[in-house]
């Protein structure tokens, strides 16, 4: 599926075409900033298909900054540039041609706080299958109870479907935000401290899901939580001012840092 | 007033001590406490006052009217002043001159008429143009725009209906009227837009006239409605892959519904009760009611003031009071409008507003 022209797809089984090379995005070169201020600095960096990647640091190192950038969500904010490409299976998402709701459509995006629309929590699963005509309206009800299930939601609201989505609680309007951004079967889900308003329980319940998703979606997440970066991530990369330090195995990354800085940050000496 | 410090005498239960300290402290002096209450409880008895006075002093001249005219009044379309020449006759109680007869329907309609096409004109632009400055304008231009939005809604409407009359209302009849007029299809409820356009006083440019002068209050508000959407479900909706006009109708616009309404009806309201700029050009016909856009007509608070005068000629009041009646009939018009879209927000508000949850 290029970007320039989405394909109709089943919501159902997300086809993960092999590009061969194993890649799903990379940054190359990429610096970013706003205005004056240079927030990212000549990174470059791949995520793997399938697999899942955390990325950590201290606060202000550009976490957030870098993730937004694999789905031009930075685009919007004033005084943003950028150099370099990030590339999305080989083609340059920031090139003249590509269309931005196609590319988000591909890409999908957790926020760290739940931010759900103003309609029913069953139109909020639906919100972007119906954006992009991507099924039919007799499926809708199928794909509602089916998303709320994959996030644990369905028990808890399958009787008030139609009912506003704001009186949930801030953790069942994360799943649901979850729901949302699976429902429109991404390629690529990026995740932004995903869990932080959730209790043990359920993020413990999401890390699983995000684990059994992994090999038919590429992850990109976020996280403050060490533990968790260890508990669900393939790989990890260590972000510190801006630069992206080290990205290794996670295991590695954790037990045999390359770079001193990478090192005191992982034993809790920094950050 | 005596302080009680604990190393001088150490009092037995420090509480009463203290409770008597802060009673003598004078927070509950007249000046300090009921002053202020009387004078704000006052402030707040006004406008209920006023709105009774007015209410009341208008019934009580009408009343005499209301009863000959009685219920038919609604659905008459009568103008008939009598012959101010014969003696005058008593019917019911009520003195009044030889033939004469007035029936509102003509003037309701106008009114209505007038403010429904001034609504559905202002409303669509006022939130198209917010969205527009909130949404895609630079800062320095959206703060343009809405000092022009300011002028606007403080230009006195003498001038809106001079405008009107010498330069817009002619520019309708003349440049876009006749076209709208010969391409509408002979069916019903279109036909309403088929006719002789006239020379540009009359129904559709008292509406126009309207809009133009309610665009103000409604774009106003629902710039700063919009402006206080929060970003978090905006960005959602992008993230999601929606264009930035799906966002606005899933997003932005569900989030300020309620308030775009309330601005609406506060618009409405104005149209409903806007008199010089109408009077000014309406056509000023009494008498029938409007069957086609185009039509001269009139509306309630337009033929209040242009009446008024000849009504003070009929000596027997009974007029005055038939005025009086009419300005009843406005407010009770006005008041229904005001119900109605009250329950119309609570209704839709309730769907689905973040109201009261932090997350
Ligand atoms: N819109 C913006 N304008 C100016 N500077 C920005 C903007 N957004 C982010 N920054 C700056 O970019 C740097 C990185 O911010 P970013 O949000 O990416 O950090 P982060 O690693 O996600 O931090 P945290 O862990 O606290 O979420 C910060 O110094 C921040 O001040
Ligand atoms: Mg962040």
């Amino acid at each position: 599926m290029s970007l320039s022209s989405p394909a109709a797809r089943s919501v159902d089984s997300p086809v993960v075409v092999d590009r061969g090379d194993g890649v799903a995005m990379r940054a190359r070169g990429l610096s970013l900033g706003f205005g004056s201020t240079a927030v990212l600095a000549d990174l470059d960096l791949d995520i793997h298909r399938g697999t899942i990647t955390a990325l950590i640091g201290p606060t202000g190192s550009g976490k957030t900054t870098f993730l937004r950038s694999l789905n031009r969500m930075n685009d919007k904010v004033a005084k943003h540039w950028h150099r370099g490409d990030v590339l999305l299976d080989g083609s340059n998402i920031y090139s003249p041609g590509v269309q931005l709701m196609a590319l988000r459509r591909r890409v999908g995006m957790l926020f760290q706080r739940p931010n759900p629309f103003p309609m029913s929590i069953a139109e909020n699963v639906l919100a972007g299958v119906k954006a992009h005509g991507i099924a039919g309206k007799q499926h809708y009800r199928a794909i509602v109870e089916a998303r709320l299930r994959e996030v644990g939601l369905w028990e808890a609201v399958s009787s008030r479907l139609g009912s506003s989505p704001f009186n949930l609680s801030g953790g069942q309007q994360q799943l649901l935000c979850l729901a949302r951004a699976l429902a429109t079967g991404p390629e690529v889900l990026l995740l932004d401290e995903p869990t932080s308003s959730l209790d043990p329980i359920t993020t413990e319940h999401v890390e699983a899901l995000l684990r059994s998703l992994a090999p038919a979606l590429t992850i990109v997440i976020v996280t403050h939580n060490l533990a968790q970066a260890r508990r669900v991530s393939n790989r990890t990369a260590f972000f510190y001012q801006g630069r992206l330090v080290e990205l290794t195995d996670t295991t590695k990354l954790f037990e045999s840092p390359e770079h001193p800085e990478t090192a005191n940050y992982v034993s809790g000496r920094m950050g | 007033m005596t302080l009680t410090t604990a190393d001088q005498v150490p009092p037995a239960d420090p509480l009463p001590a203290t409770r008597a300290a802060l009673a003598s402290h004078g927070r509950t002096g007249f000046m300090q406490e009921k002053l202020p209450r009387l004078v704000t409880s006052l402030a707040a008895f006004v406008p209920m006052a006023a709105l009774l006075a007015i209410v009341g002093v208008l019934a009580w001249k009408a009343l005499p009217a209301l009863g000959y005219n009685g219920i038919g009044f609604l659905w008459h379309t009568a103008w008939r002043p009598g012959n101010a020449y014969a003696n005058p006759v008593r019917t019911g109680g009520v003195l009044h001159p030889v033939g004469a007869s007035y029936g509102a329907l003509p003037l309701v309609a106008g009114t209505l008429e007038s403010s429904v096409i001034a609504v559905a004109v202002a409303v669509p632009v006022s939130v198209g143009a917010a969205l527009l400055v909130v949404e895609k304008l630079p800062r320095r231009l959206s703060s343009t725009v809405g000092l022009f939005l300011e002028v606007l809604a403080g230009i006195p409407s003498v001038v809106f209906g001079l405008w009107g009359a010498l330069t817009f209302g002619p520019f309708i009849a003349r440049d876009v009227a006749p076209f709208v007029a010969g391409h509408m299809p002979d069916v019903p409820v279109l036909n309403f837009f088929r006719g002789n356009v006239g020379y540009g006083e009359g129904l559709l440019t008292s509406g126009l006239v309207l809009a133009v002068m309610i665009i103000p209050i409604v774009a106003a508000t629902a710039r700063d409605l919009l402006r206080q959407v929060p970003r978090l479900p905006k960005e959602g909706a992008l993230a999601l892959g929606m264009s930035d006009w799906e966002v606005a109708r899933k997003v932005s616009l569900p989030w300020a519904r309620a308030g775009i309404i309330g601005a609406s009806v506060l618009g409405l309201a104005r149209a409903l009760g806007e008199t010089m700029a109408v009077a000014m050009v309406s056509g000023a016909v009494l008498g029938t009611v409007p069957t086609n856009l185009y039509l001269p007509m009139s509306t309630i608070a337009a033929t209040i003031v242009s009446q008024l005068d000849g009504a003070f000629t009929d000596g027997t009041g009974y007029a005055v009071r038939t005025l009086a009646e009419f300005a009843l009939l406005l407010a009770v018009i006005t008041l229904l409008t005001n119900i109605a879209a009250r329950v119309l927000v609570r209704r839709v508000a309730g769907t689905a507003l973040p109201i009261g949850r932090g997350v």
